[in-house]
């Protein structure tokens, strides 16, 4: 099953929106959009909500639907 | 029948305004045993935040030594330190001593992983104040296993996190890592063929957000000592100072993260 959903950078505020499988792992979502957007390597995670969604888990494991709007943020990693 | 009472005399106790904090747990705070593990722009300000909260005994763990790049913004480093090569460990030290002269920083020049796995035992918390987030696997799982509340903040440019991790009960700092921690992490160290190379990139930084995620995570080292562990944070803290953000967003356990799974 395909979905179509939105990820936001929330460092700028752009939005993408992707086409996925729900087998598709939050890790793939990640790397496409830190990818898309060019980011630096760094470590980033992806929230819904106000939940922090496991890397190693698929869509369909953390309850995506199409339409829902996730949010890629940078987990810093200075000190 | 004790000290006479003088008029003004409470204006001349360090802790008065401290003691009014209903909930805090003052001798506590002077009893306890923290350890610090980095010297940097964070351990900067957790450490004189901790001086002044009243903590005593303060162990700090850093490897480096100061360099002129530091300046904008590690309160306890001076010029004189960069070109001395001071080590971070010893002026974060020196720095509490002139802050709290009842305090007994002991200051060890050496990596976190070096040090035996009492270190972690001997705390009553344990502060991350790391750069790097192979020394954050090793002290969040260190402490985690030692029983040991772990507290780990991170910053780059404008935005901070803080996590509280408390074992047994929720989520450790792992628990919120995925395939990116992993990618940064191997690409820190790369070989050479000859040797491992420890790779340290420049990241953004500025006092202000290291001020902000360093009294956050002495607050929270506070609640610890005190008992009030409910009043902790329970989640991740995050803070965008650029879009004038701060939340707390949930982790969950990981049924597969390798630090429970030791337990």
């Amino acid at each position: 099953m395909v979905v179509r959903i939105k990820v936001k950078n929330a460092e700028t505020g752009a939005t993408v929106e992707m086409e996925l499988e729900m087998e598709n792992t939050i890790d793939e979502v990640i790397e496409s959009a830190a990818t898309f957007w060019s980011k630096d390597m760094g470590a980033y995670v992806l929230r819904k909500g106000k939940k922090v969604l496991r890397g190693g888990s698929n869509l369909n494991d953390v309850g995506i639907r199409a339409d829902d709007v996730l949010e890629l943020i940078p987990d810093p990693e200075g000190g | 029948m004790g000290e006479p009472l003088r008029v003004g005399a409470i204006d001349d106790d360090r802790f008065d305004r401290s003691k009014r904090v209903g909930w805090l747990d003052l001798g506590s705070v002077l009893r306890a045993n923290v350890l610090m593990i980095g010297a940097g722009a964070i351990g900067n300000e957790v450490a004189k935040d901790l001086a002044l909260s009243g903590f005593r005994r303060i162990k700090i763990v850093d490897m480096d030594h100061v360099v002129g790049s530091n300046l904008n913004r590690c309160l306890f480093f001076t010029p004189d330190d960069a070109k001395a090569r001071t080590s971070k460990a010893e002026a974060v030290a020196r720095g509490i001593r002139a802050q709290s002269p009842d305090a007994q920083p002991i200051a060890v020049v050496d990596r976190i992983e070096n040090l035996g796995e009492s270190v972690f035992g001997e705390a009553d918390v344990v502060l991350g104040c790391l750069d790097n987030i192979q020394a954050r696997i090793h002290a969040n799982s260190h402490a985690y296993l030692a029983g040991r509340p772990y507290i780990d903040g991170g910053m780059e440019g404008f935005v901070g996190k803080v996590m509280v991790t408390r074992p047994p009960d929720g989520a450790c700092l792992q628990c919120g890592m995925n395939r990116s921690h992993a990618k940064v992490a191997s690409l820190r160290f790369s070989c050479t063929g000859k040797d491992v190379v420890f790779h340290e990139p420049r990241l953004a930084a500025e006092v202000t957000t290291t001020s902000i995620i360093a009294a956050i995570m002495v607050r929270e080292a506070l609640k610890v000592v005190s008992g009030k562990v409910e009043m902790c944070l329970s989640n991740a803290f995050y803070y965008d100072g650029q879009r004038n953000v701060s939340e707390e967003y949930e982790v969950a356990v990981d049924p597969n993260c390798t630090v429970h799974l030791k337990i």
